[in-house]
């Protein structure tokens, strides 16, 4: 938020009803990564009107009264998206009431749809937005209804409660071992379930018996996977797991794709002829349960030279793939440079790529005439983990990268003064 | 030799002549029980090749930074550090044009060995992490889990790290002794153990031990009872130590042995240093006075997600702050760590250690180091690279009181060097050379061509 605008929110603060009036916006000398060409773009403009991108273009011109941004040379880059999180649905993860990611018990399964618990006031959104993230897919944890966890959402922070991008993207279902919960004893039992799930969806009308795996409000998720509507998102990690889901695609005609996928490199070549995307976590290299004993730092490198599409989700694990999702992300993708990915590969896996995946079709991700205007203006090498984001646009606004751990660092700058030497 | 070795000596001594009937002068008093060792260090270095690096930028760990420097090692040892330096020896040169060299990086804060990957739901039920029959199990030394098979050994290694220490976790209070390692292979944790670092225990308050005790009914459940139940403990140890004091002068009767006494008791000598897991500005108040009032030393905080808010308390007693790059709000006493932590303390003169506490993070320290200097920046802390890299170098040397032994690049010092591919602080940094002892653990051009630890070899899942 530039300080004219913060000042004019302040001022009137109890006009609670006020909408924020988008006004064009430029970004100059911007070093633009469009993802629409393996260089970015030097001395770029780039401007923005009611939410869109209207132009990129090098040396180009600032339309009159916009409000201007200057980049000064450095980086700017669409706003990140992590492809896998439960940013908006925790708080305090050791604490079971401050969680809303999992139906751990009740009636839902594949029907659990986590839009409804979304919390854009979370400390976590705004830690996250304050390291470059515009977008994420938020997804359910494992439930009680095996193999379903329940349906994602994608979300837009933008500043406020409501971060709903869009509802019921994908249904996420779990497939394998866990070191800490197993909730069916065999994954044989979860892949049969999961198989009979779909076969029961298929049939016409509402299930009558008694012995119907999916009630009513989960046969609906199901034939949503069924009809192409969304994928089947496949929380999986060992080989043979990953190549039973490009069977199973290819038996019930389903977009899946693989999430986590500590293997999938050892099946590259048949998840690129099966046009299954994998989201993966390139900071990965010890294997946390016995399905991910294949686990390899360059598994993001073999997949995306076999032509698999990539994106990078649930980076550094349960704690960094929430409370720093903005960053870890980052910093996994310069992980994966450094063990051999093209940078620009890296780029789309935080930008593009999670789109195409959990959001196809849509205009967002890069910096074009008519997409998304979700932009970060870098103070370095985006994928450099020690690199801030310094201005950022969501949906053309330009919004606060403040956070409470800036503010208390602020408030205990002044008792971090150098001891007097005696 | 260590004082801690020169006390074992002298306890083997005193052993060897106990079973004569008269000594014939003064005998030395009896070495103090809590200073035995009884799983001594086999480790022996590899095989050293003399080096000398040229043309790098040095970050020498003590603040210094040196551009086109050379570092010659020697026999083991750091033999000089500056521009142009004569090679008389003839040592290998190699050339470090546009590459880095620190000291090895230094984790004061691992469960390498315990916290084995893969985890499986046998670790759920009984983990070596931690004993969990008492709050107090003091009389646990964790090298007696450690398992050298753990894969993340080998993956600190190749990622600059040559030095270790492994803790006990944190459910107990008092949770046991420690051990430091170098991360090179080995089929025993006695042939990784560093001989000669000073004894580390472990204690913990605030969430953690009271959940274990609700849990568990077999301890406190409130920071007030941890609180009361580590003075009960320490009064108790003080009587003890006094008849440990009493039989050395010669004015008492033996003592029985009593291992968890006798840790405490090293604790109140000064022997035995602390390495405290706490959260909350208010718990290291807490404890700093505790630690006053039974006249013991608290070496570091670990965690110490707060001490940016009472910087002045931990600097007026010397106590270090171990600390994470962007860990926060996973639990509630985590809910106020800032990333900025370590500028802010650094800058406040506090002694600042990056730590890990996780075999991913642990190879990475460099880069926490990084996130936290990009997090004071954006405060007005900035701090610069040649004191960043004390946080993961000389500093968490002095934790482990190793401070004039490693974590320094200066003549004397032992060679333990990282020659980096680029700016450590980078992301895309790779550890070229990983040299330990003056000799090289790792290196990138010759990578081993099979896994390093056994639990990996042979496994199809594995292999290309």
């Amino acid at each position: 938020m530039s300080p004219m605008l913060r000042t004019l929110l302040a001022g009137t603060a109890l006009i609670a009803a006020m909408p924020v009036v988008a006004e064009p916006i430029a970004i100059i000398h911007a070093k633009a990564w469009t993802m629409q060409s393996a260089a970015p773009v030097s001395d770029a403009t780039i401007v923005v009107d009611k939410g869109k991108v209207v132009s990129v273009q090098a040396g180009g011109a600032v339309p009159a009264g916009a409000t201007v941004i200057d980049a000064a040379g450095q980086n700017v880059t669409p706003g990140v998206m992590n492809a896998a999180t439960q940013v908006g649905l925790v708080e305090v993860s050791s604490a079971d009431d401050t969680r809303d990611a999992a139906a751990t018990g009740g009636a839902l399964g594949a029907a659990f749809d986590v839009s409804a618990a979304l919390n854009g006031n979370s400390a976590l959104v705004d830690v996250a937005r304050s390291d470059g993230m515009s977008r994420a897919l938020s997804y359910p944890g494992a439930s009680e209804n095996v193999p379903f966890a329940g349906e994602a959402a994608t979300i837009r922070l933008r500043e406020g409660a409501d971060i709903l991008d869009r509802e019921r993207v994908a249904l996420f279902a779990v497939i394998g071992g866990n070191a800490w919960r197993k909730a069916a004893a065999s994954r044989a039992a979860q892949w049969g379930i999961l198989r009979a799930a779909l076969d029961e969806a298929k049939v016409p009308g509402m299930p009558s018996s008694d012995q119907a795996i999916l009630n009513r409000r989960d046969i609906v998720a199901v034939r949503q996977v069924l009809a192409g509507a969304i994928p089947l998102a496949i929380m999986t990690n060992r080989e043979s797991d990953v190549r039973a889901a490009i069977k199973l695609a290819a038996d019930y005609h389903i977009r899946v794709v693989i999430v986590g996928g500590a293997e999938a490199w050892r099946a590259a070549d048949a998840l690129a002829a099966a046009h299954i995307a994998v989201v993966l976590d390139p900071d990965a290299n010890l294997p946390n349960t016995f399905d991910q004993l294949g686990t390899r730092q360059d598994n993001a490198v073999i997949l995306a030279h076999a032509g698999v599409t990539i994106a990078f989700g649930r980076v550094g694990g349960a704690l960094q793939e929430n409370y720093n999702a903005g960053l870890a992300v980052r910093e996994g993708a310069g992980i994966a440079v450094s063990n051999g990915l093209p940078y620009g590969e890296a780029l789309k896996a935080i930008t593009v790529n999670p789109m195409a995946i959990w959001r196809p079709g849509l205009a967002a991700g890069a910096i074009a005439a008519g997409q998304d205007a979700d932009l970060v203006v870098w103070d370095g090498d985006p994928l450099e983990p020690s690199t801030n984001a310094v201005a950022m646009l969501v949906e053309g606004r330009q919004v606060s990268l403040d956070n409470r751990q800036a503010a208390l660092a602020r408030r205990y700058l002044g008792a971090a003064t150098a001891p007097t030497q005696p | 030799m260590s004082r801690l070795a020169r006390k074992a000596a002298a306890a083997a001594a005193l052993l060897a002549v106990s079973g004569m009937a008269v000594a014939q002068s003064a005998p030395p008093p009896p070495a103090a029980p809590w200073n035995l060792d009884p799983f001594p260090s086999t480790y022996r270095p590899l095989p050293r090749s003399d080096l000398m690096l040229r043309h790098a930028t040095i970050l020498d760990g003590a603040g210094k930074r040196i551009d086109d420097g050379d570092v010659l090692m020697h026999d083991g040892r750091i033999v000089a550090v500056g521009t142009h330096l004569p090679n008389p020896g003839g040592a290998r040169e190699v050339d470090a044009t546009g590459r880095w060299v620190t000291p090895g990086v230094i984790d004061v804060h691992s469960h390498d060995g315990t916290y084995v990957l893969p985890l499986t739901t046998i670790d759920r039920e009984s983990s070596d992490v931690a004993e969990l029959n008492d709050p107090n199990v003091a009389d646990t030394w964790i090298e007696t889990a450690v398992n050298p098979q753990d894969t993340a050994f080998d993956r600190a290694l190749q990622h600059g790290v040559t030095t270790l220490q492994i803790l006990p976790g944190s459910s107990p209070i008092f949770s046991g002794r420690s051990v430091v390692v170098h991360p090179v292979h080995a089929n025993t944790v006695a042939a990784m153990k560093v001989a000669g670092a000073q004894q580390g225990f472990k204690m913990a308050c605030g969430e953690n031990p009271k959940e274990e005790g609700a849990s568990s009914h077999r301890g406190p459940t409130s920071r007030q009872g941890e609180i009361a139940y580590i003075r009960r403990a320490f009064l108790d140890a003080q009587d003890y130590r006094r008849d440990w004091d009493k039989f050395r002068a010669g004015t008492g009767p033996a003592p029985k042995r009593d291992m968890k006494r006798e840790a405490l008791a090293g604790i109140l000598a000064g022997d035995i240093h602390i390495n405290m897991h706490c959260y909350r500005a208010d718990d290291m108040a807490t404890m700093l006075s505790v630690a006053r009032e039974f006249g013991f030393h608290i070496t570091a905080f670990h965690h110490a997600v707060e001490v940016y808010k009472i910087p002045d308390l931990l600097r007026a007693d010397g106590v270090c702050a171990v600390v994470w790059g962007d860990w926060w709000g996973y639990k509630m006493e985590a809910l106020d760590a800032i990333r900025a932590e370590a500028p802010l303390l650094d800058r406040a003169g506090v002694c600042v250690t990056m730590h890990s506490d996780s075999p991913a993070e642990g190879q990475r320290l460099n880069i926490e180091a990084a996130k936290a200097a990009a997090a004071g920046r954006r405060v007005g802390a900035v701090v610069p690279e040649e004191r960043m890299i004390r946080w993961i170098t000389s500093n968490p040397a002095r934790v482990l009181g190793l401070a004039d032994h490693v974590g320094t690049l200066a003549p004397g010092y032992n060679a333990d060097v990282v020659l980096w591919s680029a700016n450590p602080f980078s992301v895309y940094a790779k550890a070229d050379l990983v040299i330990v002892d003056g000799a090289i653990a790792f290196d990138r051009a010759a990578p081993p061509r099979t896994p390093v630890s056994d639990f990996e070899l042979g496994r199809r899942a594995v292999q290309p």
